[in-house]
């Protein structure tokens, strides 16, 4: 029952606004490509409080981030979630990520993801899917930095990939 | 006039011909946009309602709604009903053919088209539950049910609602001075906050059958007139807040007899409603300046909720001189008071919660009232009304006159994490803090978010700091401030740095704001933060700000009212800082792009070298002068490091001898390092240079440069610096203190910095 009225809720309050919620939902993840050591970083920010909803909502009810109350072994469930959610593809070749960890303060978590060993880029391709199956409305912003390239991207729920070549 | 001065003038005139020529290659005129231009273009011309200064004008004026209301709760069927007599006062110049009144619930009626102003799109999956909402349930019946509008002689009167705005005809038109009172009579069904949404509504409790209701934007409102907007009459989309009248309001809220109620203004019958217990404990909390003194127990609300009485009972509220009314009421509500000393007046900071908010809220809400009452009003004016309630309600944050509802509810054990601690802290700060902006500084929220939002947000961030410091037990052990989501600069750097399609100027109504939280709080608490803190001191800044919460008390101020007086109070221009941070979404980018070093020399190095051989002047024909040598360059020698200044340049020498006296001599400077600094903006933003100069020697010198550095070239400045020490770095902005998003070019000589990645994974993998 609880699940239901977290999704409900938040379904429904999004038009809404509160004076000191945060009404929006948003995540940024950000990814560099650093040539030199061959590894291409990523940093995912995402609403605490929308990622244990996530969290809860799949893998366990007693799921919280930070401070003393943290759960123990939370890495884990995060890191699951990540590989779940997140892929990337370069070169046309689906890419494995290390989950380096995650650090989280009184809003947002940041997550610390790494693929080691990349050579060089010609195609870069990311599918971000996180919080889409809890916030309809929720929108993914990935910017990148890839061969001094910047750019920035909104993924949507239909519209979840995004493809960037570098030729 | 000799040959050589003369030399000297064009060889002066020469360097400036050069530089116009580049200038004039691009060969197109412009506008000013000069960043210091002042906003004559964007600020309306002052006028006898508001001044050049930012003060009310000679002819301010504003309107009055005074307020008799009837209000009977039916907890049963969660429906409410009133009975509302208006007196509206003209004190405009202009004649009135019709009122505008607000209906803020139709924003929630079936034929709302606030939904069909959301875009949406087809999820892939969905909860049961969601999706019947969604795609197969009936709206639910919402929205105000308007029975009747009449004069005050019972005659009906002509009205028409266009959805949130209700226009009343008048018999016949209101002069200036003018008054006129009129009913409405009107019910509606309420809505379940918690499930539905809503800034308002109930909470229900399954487990013993209840609801807390906490009920405002629930009556026929007048809307403001004035004389920047004539009727604001804007819809009520649901997300813009609200613009309402000042005045006078009797109300009388008839709910069951075992509610506890608490809401805008003086109870006037409290013997009628407490009971002889909570009556002596009222009387002792009166007394009580440092522990909440609990009225109603959490053991008597427990028992309280198991009653649901048939009988009912009349609470009677008398506030003056308020912009609104809301109120609180149910048989699950613990109360608690304490009285907190402000300027030399009692004022009661009062709490109401149920259980489910301890133990919580019994430690920390009524404290938290208090100390936000006294942050604020020595950042203000002496709070004038006679208390300040915080309610506790699911998921809420919200301000009214005298009242707020606040989240943060713990665990069913009674258990919280930090965030819930400090989520709740934080909320109460803010929505006590709003009674200052809007509630009393009544600006128009419809119209512009910011200006309560986040003037009140960067108030928040004081009050903040004060509460974790008064109370050193609120925080955590890990904590040695209240740890602020909002102010502090750097936190803000990830929005300005953000994507630019996503991002619009402070100056824009909230309703077409992307990221509605950083536009509307925290960029604006921001840019007001780091105005005090880093651009013109907090004793500018303090006095001006106050300046303008004393203008405006019980006023409606607009943004220009408020820039016009920091700047009236204070002598410090910022026309620049208005336009960049808050009419544009440019960012902080300054950093040090290059440094040279110098000595100096009697001999002529290459730059005059190349001007004697290019006009044929002979070394003897030169008087004697100051040369300046980069260091590393084909005039450098080594043994120029080793020299003072004076042995380096006998011309210099000669020249201190001649013309001052020993005694002269003595506090004569002499710099042996001479640099020339260049500094480089590629973020759009005018602000000061703050440079550490860090020496050689350990030491370290700070230095700001005005913004004003940047009048003339909004690319690259440089600074030629002397000094008797050699300089080892210098940083830019070295406590982070201006929201520099990019902070790579922020040192000389560049650090190679490590990413916030890489400096992460050194910290996990060590």
């Amino acid at each position: 029952m609880k699940l239901v009225k977290i999704l409900l809720l938040v379904c429904t309050l999004s038009f809404f606004s509160f004076s000191a919620v945060h009404e929006y939902y948003i995540s940024l993840t950000q990814i560099e490509y650093v040539a030199n050591k061959k590894s291409v970083q990523i940093i995912s920010r995402l609403f605490v409080d929308d990622f244990e909803n996530a969290l809860r909502a799949r893998y366990r009810e007693d799921l919280t981030f930070g401070g003393q109350e943290e759960t123990e072994n939370i890495d884990e469930y995060v890191e699951r979630y990540i590989k779940d959610k997140l892929t990337i593809k370069i070169n046309g070749t689906k890419a494995n990520f290390t989950y380096i960890g995650k650090e989280s303060d009184i809003d947002i978590v940041k997550c610390y993801l790494e693929i080691e060993g990349v050579e060089r880029i010609d195609s870069f391709e990311v599918t971000n899917k996180l919080l889409f199956d809890l916030i309809e409305e929720q929108q993914n912003i990935v910017k990148t930095k890839i061969n001094s390239n910047q750019k920035s991207v909104i993924l949507i729920p239909q519209k979840d990939t995004a493809v960037l070549k570098f030729n | 006039m000799n040959k050589f001065s003369y030399f000297c003038l064009s060889f002066l005139l020469m360097s400036f011909a050069i530089h116009a020529q580049e200038q004039s290659a691009a060969k197109k005129g412009h506008t000013n946009t000069n960043k210091f231009k002042q906003l004559y273009d964007e600020f309306s011309t002052p006028n006898m309602f508001r001044s050049a200064s930012g003060a009310p004008g000679p002819a301010y004026y504003q309107q009055q709604a005074d307020y008799e209301m009837d209000i009977v709760l039916d907890d049963k069927n969660a429906k409410i009903s009133g009975f509302e007599t208006i007196t509206y006062t003209n004190n405009s110049p202009d004649e009135l053919k019709y009122l505008w009144v607000q209906l803020d619930q139709n924003q929630r009626a079936k034929d709302s088209k606030s939904p069909l102003i959301e875009t949406s799109g087809v999820a892939p999956v969905m909860f049961p539950n969601a999706f019947t909402k969604e795609y197969m349930q009936e709206p639910l019946e919402r929205g105000f049910n308007i029975l009747e509008v009449k004069d005050e002689s019972g005659n009906p009167l002509q009205h028409m609602i266009n959805r949130t705005m209700m226009r009343v005809e008048l018999p016949k038109p209101m002069k200036t001075g003018d008054k006129f009172t009129f009913s409405i009579k009107w019910w509606y069904n309420i809505n379940d906050h918690v499930m539905e949404g809503g800034r308002s509504g109930y909470e229900y409790f399954p487990k013993d059958g209840n609801r807390a209701y906490v009920i405002a934007q629930f009556f026929p409102r007048m809307a403001v007139y004035s004389d920047v907007e004539g009727w604001q009459n804007s819809q009520f989309w649901g997300r813009d807040e609200f613009a309402l009248p000042f005045g006078d309001y009797e109300v009388n809220i008839t709910v069951p007899a075992d509610h506890i109620l608490d809401g805008t203004g003086e109870l006037t019958n409290r013997k009628e409603v407490y009971t002889k217990t909570m009556m002596e404990r009222y009387e002792a909390a009166k007394k009580s300046f440092d522990k909440p003194v609990l009225i109603v127990t959490q053991d008597e609300a427990e028992a309280a909720e198991k009653g649901f009485s048939e009988a009912t009972k009349t609470w009677k509220l008398k506030a003056e001189n308020v912009r609104d009314f809301g109120f609180a009421t149910s048989r699950k509500f613990i109360l608690d008071m304490m009285a907190v000393k402000i300027g030399d007046k009692d004022v009661m900071a009062v709490s109401m919660y149920p259980k489910e908010g301890n133990p919580l809220w019994e430690e920390w809400s009524t404290r938290a009232v208090a100390s936000t009452l006294e942050s604020y009003s020595r950042m203000t004016f002496d709070y004038p009304y006679h208390k300040a309630i915080s309610v506790h309600a699911k998921q809420q944050g919200m301000e009214y006159p005298m009242i707020c509802w606040n989240y943060g509810r713990p665990n069913e054990d009674g258990t919280y994490s930090d965030r819930v601690k400090y989520g709740m802290m934080g909320v109460i700060i803010h929505e006590v803090g709003h009674n200052f902006f809007p509630m009393i500084v009544n600006s128009d929220e419809r119209q512009w978010t910011w200006m309560d939002e986040g003037l009140n947000t960067f108030v928040q961030y004081v009050a903040e700091q004060d509460f974790g410091e008064k109370y050193p037990a609120a925080l955590s052990p890990e904590d040695k401030h209240f740890p602020s989501d909002r102010g502090p600069a750097k936190m803000i750097v990830p929005y300005m740095g953000g994507d630019q399609d996503f991002i619009a100027p402070i100056m824009t109504k909230g309703l077409n704001t992307y990221q509605f939280g950083n536009n509307a709080y925290g960029k604006p608490a921001t840019a007001l933060n780091i105005l005090r803190e880093t651009v013109m001191g907090r004793e500018l800044f303090d006095y001006a700000f106050k300046e303008y919460a004393n203008r405006w008390k019980f006023k409606h101020p607009t943004p220009e009212d408020f820039f016009r007086t920091m700047e009236d109070a204070s002598a410090f221009d910022l026309d620049w800082y208005w336009r960049g941070w808050f009419y544009t979404t440019d960012w902080v980018d300054i950093g040090v792009k290059d440094v040279k070093k110098y000595y100096v020399s009697d001999e002529p190095n290459a730059y005059m070298k190349k001007i004697m051989e290019e006009r044929g002047i002979k070394k003897k024909q030169l008087k004697p002068l100051v040369y300046l040598v980069e260091e590393g360059s084909e005039d450098f020698k080594a043994s120029m490091k080793k020299k003072s200044l004076l042995e380096n340049s006998k011309p210099l020498q000669d020249y201190i001898m001649d013309n001052f006296s020993p005694e002269e001599r003595k506090s004569i400077k002499e710099p042996k390092y001479f640099y020339n600094v260049t500094f480089e903006k590629p973020g759009g933003l005018v602000m000061p240079i703050i440079v550490k100069y860090n020496y050689t020697d350990g030491t370290s010198k700070e230095v700001t440069y005005p913004a004003q550095i940047w009048r003339l070239n909004d690319n690259e400045v440089s600074k030629a610096i002397a000094s008797d020490k050699e300089i080892a770095s210098i940083e830019i902005d070295p406590n982070e203190e201006t929201a520099d998003i990019d902070t790579s070019n922020n040192s000389w000589p560049r650090k190679t910095e490590q990413n916030d990645f890489d400096q992460f994974k050194e910290k996990i993998q060590g």
